[in-house]
């Protein structure tokens, strides 16, 4: 009995874990934006500074969250960066005149209304919260 | 610098938020070093010294979607070497036709190795001091930047190629007057006083290739440049030499480490009043680094930094320089941040001064560095 009480917990711990871990992210874009799917490739040059565009022409211009899971699981699924290194790869850039920072967020709602409200704006936010009239998810290929 | 720190100080965050498309941004950072033994870098570092202080403030406007504009004022301070003056570190137009090509002109960054263009931004690094060997504290504002123009783009190879990034550039680059290599020509034995800085053309490109395995970057750099100027008393001219850089990094989450090797070889005459002074150089630099974030505020790092003059006895001191590095930088915030290295140097062909080293160099010096920086 004590022993399945054990497993019981330890099986409730490591599910809590992988839920956390699991943090589902999604890829926003302004309805202008006529893609409906972006590569693997081109999502991680935009949110490099390498391009200002996807494969279709279309501009895009990318913003951030300032944290939290969602940005933390982007960061680590797209573009295989933690949080301190991601930054600093932003303002290497800025500050050597080779590009400018992305309008970074508070909150993925907050992100997600000026996705919605910006013509080309490109970001990321958690799946609960990116059902917005205003925005399409992009699937990422 | 205490303008900078003025305005850096009031409202930071409120500031670096975009006015519509015009981005501000900036950092201020003030050192402290102490050393075992010679004096580095023309300041008091034996006694402990904290004449090391840079800032800088950057303005830039996307103009169209293509178009970006932008400037950056830079100051710095380093014993006895650059002062209250504020210089242009950067200012220029940019414009991307495609991905796979643009144009960038003005007074823009020299892109050479992993981190030519970007060695006076310390907010971006884990190292207080970037290797001596060849991104030289003193000496940085030489090769940082040309007035001319670049092209650039990245060409993508497929899913198994990975991607090429390109820049090629040409222009005219000058010495900085006050910085190591004219504060070095001024001191005894040749007293070169320069009105106006010596400069010279350059030419290059830098090719790096991010391979399929994600994190992997390894690129080459190649780099022509000449350098004349005359003082009252004489001059300096030192015909085109070839710099070349091969590099390569690999970040992996936590995990980070590069290497680097340059070769540059440079011959010249000093005509002075009395006599003409003959020199030769051939560098030879390389380190290795390492890094890993411990917690998601500390990093910790090593690395292994290596200089010598081929064109003299490197068995002598005074012709080579190795460093052993450790460092550590802390992240307050966003904004703030704290680095501790200690670097273990061998040999004197770099980092000391005649002036405030009178007595001679020794061999081998420790060299504490401590820095505090704010960034927005």
């Amino acid at each position: 009995m004590k022993r399945s009480i054990v497993t019981f917990l330890f099986s409730c711990l490591f599910l809590g874990c992988s839920f956390a871990k699991a943090q589902e992210v999604v890829v926003v874009a302004n309805k202008s934006v006529k893609a409906s799917d972006v590569s693997d490739g081109d999502l991680k040059d935009v949110f490099s500074g390498d391009k200002s565009s996807l494969k279709d022409g279309t501009h895009v211009v990318p913003v951030t969250l300032k944290g939290g899971p969602a940005h933390e699981a982007f960061l680590r699924k797209y573009l295989g960066k933690n949080d301190a290194a991601f930054r600093a790869a932003w303002r290497s850039l800025v500050f050597t005149g080779q590009g400018s920072m992305p309008k970074t967020f508070d909150t993925d709602a907050a992100l997600v209304e000026y996705v919605a409200a910006t013509p080309g704006a490109i970001g990321y936010a958690s799946a609960s919260v990116a059902n917005h009239e205003g925005v399409k998810t992009l699937a990422v290929k | 610098m205490l303008i900078l720190l003025c305005v850096c100080s009031i409202g930071i965050p409120a500031i670096a938020q975009d006015l519509s498309s015009i981005q501000i941004h900036g950092f201020v950072t003030q050192g402290l070093l102490n050393s075992s033994h010679n004096n580095f870098f023309t300041a008091n570092t034996t006694s402990g010294s904290v004449q090391w202080t840079d800032g800088a403030i950057s303005v830039s406007d996307s103009i169209t979607d293509k178009l970006r504009v932008g400037i950056q004022l830079h100051m710095y301070e380093l014993g006895q070497l650059g002062g209250p003056h504020l210089d242009v570190d950067w200012v220029s137009g940019d414009y991307r036709v495609k991905p796979w090509l643009g144009f960038r002109a003005g007074k823009v960054k020299t892109r050479v190795g992993l981190f030519n263009d970007s060695q006076d931004v310390d907010a971006v690094h884990l190292w207080a001091l970037l290797p001596e060997s060849m991104y030289q504290t003193d000496n940085k504002s030489f090769l940082l930047a040309h007035f001319g123009f670049d092209v650039y783009g990245t060409m993508n190879l497929g899913e198994k190629g990975g991607k090429v990034l390109y820049t090629g550039y040409a222009g005219y680059r000058d010495l900085d007057l006050h910085g190591g290599y004219i504060n070095t020509l001024r001191q005894a034995p040749l007293f070169l006083d320069f009105p106006s800085a010596p400069s010279g053309s350059i030419y290059g490109g830098d090719t790096r290739w991010q391979a399929p395995l994600r994190g992997l970057t390894i690129g080459m750099s190649a780099s022509v440049s000449n350098l004349n100027g005359t003082a009252p008393t004489g001059g300096i001219s030192a015909p085109a030499s070839l710099l070349l850089a091969y590099y390569g990094q690999y970040e992996k989450g936590k995990f980070y480490a590069a290497t680097e090797y340059r070769k540059n070889p440079v011959v010249g005459t000093i005509p002075t009043s009395f006599f003409t002074v003959p020199f030769s150089l051939d560098e030879r630099a390389w380190y290795v680094m390492t890094s890993y974030r411990l917690i998601t505020k500390l990093q910790v790092g090593t690395y292994y930094s290596h200089y010598n003059d081929k064109s003299k006895d490197t068995t002598l001191p005074a012709n080579y320089s190795k460093d052993w590095t450790l460092s550590s930088r802390y992240d307050f915030n966003q904004y703030f941040y704290a680095k501790v290295e200690g670097h273990f140097v061998h040999g004197t062909a770099l980092d000391f001064y005649t002036v405030n080293n009178p007595g001679g160099n020794k061999t081998n010096s420790n060299l504490l560095a401590v820095k505090a920086g704010f960034t927005f």
